[in-house]
């Protein structure tokens, strides 16, 4: 898959050491994490990648110090980052919600606001009514799919139980 | 070969039916991020009670050879695997439908599953039981020799920047050891927190990682999802023949490849795509389109994954040791049926083996007419739905479909923060398929590991236990051969290069 990298100031690969930086803090998150553990089995294996982590992270970072070079791809972004956020935080909230307000309920508010987001034409009242019994037409169909058909337990929303 | 009467008892009106209906209920729900082929099998089992055993075993192979197939669709129009096995699907197929030819990649995914359905049936046919000692020859160290060889795609997968691929990769191994550790029982990164006490859920892992991102640059753009340059084509199978055809030694390759990792307990289909696809990337002399829509990628591994049905059956009925997880849930319902497996299965009950095999290549074929027409209104649908429409209903998938995996609302929460996290390492130019292979690879290496070490250690044998073996010696081989093939060659060529010159 292609990446998108950022370049940074002076051609170095900013993103991409601050990404180091944080990966370095990580592994020590780690380490620290296994001098709790007790058997040799299972403290073997996640420390020597912790250390190989930061070493490969140092390496890089150096690399960029000493020969800097921008990321092959490089351009902001495009597109609306309010949009994004508002995608996540939909998807966040479905699922956070969910124990709460049950599985249909999540599903049509978050489907909704999702299809708001991802809208880039004008709503008209006749585009508005169809969109709108789709996306219940299509959560009430995974409804019955998953808990009917699959006898998945989708949560009913313990406010209504 | 076998007796044709047990041919003519696959060939019911009812074996058929059942054959056909498999395959379209598998691939469909194959397709839906989340739902594995393990779980369309499952969910089925209990409609195969009342069958006679053959026609039991046909109807869940079926399923399980459609659900494999299935998982490429998504794989290919949302780079999201629906299932494990179609995460290398990703790699080539997503970019040919990125550059407008889904529709293409889609065929060529169905037919590669068709020959590597066929192939691993073929093998389960003609050689099972003397396969079968092979998943016994196969220990700890030869598991983490495996997963060692999956590891090196990362240098494949890293696109020029080799550094940042090995550090996806040891992110990914992290990630896998999250929660209680196999061995030892000890509770390993979780910081007190009871929701990461399961770990980190693959496939919730794999559609966090691979389709969240594409929903986060979709919902920002208005541009289209897919780029659709030509007027509708077909199904393309005149083009996809020819390539199949000019790749015929990729796909038979890849299907053996399928086979063999298929018989191991436990490797499954995504490990053999992987491995797949990174022999497919070594030979091929195009290797360096791989990653980037390469047709000979795609073949590679859905040949491969198609090819783990027949090889994971070869284990489960002649040892009674399921090869792969929905080979566990058809030992289970054979078991229910009164059908023992074991070495004398192929013998004394041959009418149901045989009938059974015969029903696998019906099957297999079946998917065939079956998989060009869903596959055909997959792709039309996936460009034709209006983007206000395909991106809620593509997110509430993936919310429904990491949810029903372990009834999780954690996952869920736990899928859409990797996906954020996915997108953002992204942007700073780390790709995310190193880190699915090192949370894959991860478990399947730590587990091989230990236990080889501990092996070693009781037998003051270390070496030996790592290097001594003779099936760890050929995979190490492979190992090197994928680590510095490139090297040897490109030095090799300029050579060759520099004599023509003079």
């Amino acid at each position: 898959m292609r990446t998108e990298a950022v370049p940074g100031a002076g051609g170095r690969d900013l993103g991409g050491m601050v990404a180091c930086a944080v990966f370095i803090l990580l592994a020590v998150l780690a380490l620290w994490d296994t001098t709790s553990m007790t058997d040799s089995d299972s403290y073997v294996f996640p420390r020597t990648v912790a250390l190989a982590m930061i070493v490969f992270c140092l390496a890089y970072m150096g690399w960029q110090l000493l020969w800097p070079k921008p990321p092959e791809a490089g351009t902001a972004p495009p597109g609306s980052t309010p949009r994004r956020v508002g995608l996540v935080l939909a998807m966040l909230g479905a699922a956070a919600l969910m124990p709460w307000l049950g599985f249909v309920i999540c599903g049509v508010v978050a489907f909704g606001s999702i299809m708001a987001l991802a809208m880039y034409e004008a709503w008209t009242p006749r585009r508005l009514l169809v969109y709108a019994l789709v996306g219940v037409a299509v959560v009430v169909g995974f409804y019955f799919l998953f808990a009917k058909l699959l006898l998945v337990p989708l949560p009913l929303g313990t406010l209504f139980e | 070969m076998p007796g044709f009467e047990y041919l003519l008892d696959a060939l019911t009106p009812l074996n058929i039916l059942l054959a056909l209906g498999g395959v379209i209920a598998g691939t469909v729900i194959g397709s839906l991020p989340g739902l594995t082929a393990t779980m369309a099998v499952a969910v089925l089992v209990p409609v195969t009670f009342s069958m006679a055993p053959a026609s039991a075993l046909i109807l869940m192979g079926a399923i399980y050879t459609g659900a494999i197939y299935g998982g490429a669709y998504a794989a290919i129009l949302l780079n999201t695997p629906g299932t494990p096995s179609a995460i290398a699907t990703t790699f080539d197929g997503f970019p040919m439908a990125k550059r407008g030819d889904g529709d293409l990649a889609v065929t060529l995914a169905c037919l590669a599953s068709v020959s590597g359905g066929l192939v691993g049936a073929a093998f389960l046919l003609v050689l099972a039981p003397p396969l079968a000692t092979v998943a016994l020859a196969f220990g700890p160290v030869e598991y983490f020799w495996l997963a060692v060889f999956g590891l090196t795609l990362i240098s494949a997968l890293s696109e020029g920047n080799l550094l940042k691929g090995l550090i996806g990769a040891c992110f990914g191994l992290l990630l896998s050891g999250v929660g209680v550790a196999e061995i030892s029982a000890d509770v390993r990164f979780t910081f007190g927190s009871q929701v990461l006490l399961g770990g980190i859920e693959t496939v919730s892992a794999l559609i966090g990682l691979y389709c969240i991102p594409v929903l986060i640059d979709l919902v920002a753009t208005p541009d289209r999802h897919l780029k659709v340059t030509h007027a509708p084509r077909g199904f393309r199978l005149a083009e996809a023949l020819a390539i199949s055809w000019r790749h015929k030694w990729n796909l038979l390759r890849s299907s053996v490849i399928g086979t063999l990792v298929g018989i191991l307990p436990g490797a499954g289909g995504s490990i053999a795509g992987l491995v797949a696809y990174s022999e497919a990337r070594r030979v091929s002399p195009r290797r360096e389109h791989f990653g980037q829509g390469e047709p000979e990628g795609v073949q590679a591994t859905e040949s491969a994954n198609n090819a783990t049905v027949g090889g994971g059956f070869i284990p489960t009925l002649v040892l009674g040791i399921p090869g792969t997880p929905p080979d566990a849930v058809i030992l289970g319902a054979l078991l229910i049926q009164g059908v023992r497996t074991g070495p004398n299965l192929f013998t004394e009950e041959g009418s149901i083996v045989y009938t059974f095999i015969y029903g696998l290549f019906l099957a297999t074929i079946l998917m065939l007419p079956a998989g060009l027409v869903i596959g055909r209104y997959a792709y039309k649908t996936i460009v034709t739905v209006p983007k206000a429409m395909l991106v809620p209903t593509v997110a509430f998938m993936t919310l429904i479909g990491t949810y029903s995996i372990r009834n999780s609302v954690s996952d869920v929460i736990i899928m859409i923060t990797l996906g954020v996290v996915g997108w953002i390492l992204n942007r700073v130019g780390f790709s995310p398929s190193p880190i699915v292979l090192g949370l894959i690879l991860g478990r399947i290496a730590e587990q091989g590991f230990v236990q080889a070490w501990t092996i070693g250690a009781a037998t003051e044998n270390l070496t030996g236990m790592f290097f001594g073996r003779p099936i760890s010696l050929g995979i190490i081989a492979f190992i090197a051969l994928s680590l510095f093939y490139p090297l040897v060659r490109a030095r090799w060529v300029g050579r060759r290069r520099k004599i023509d010159a003079d």
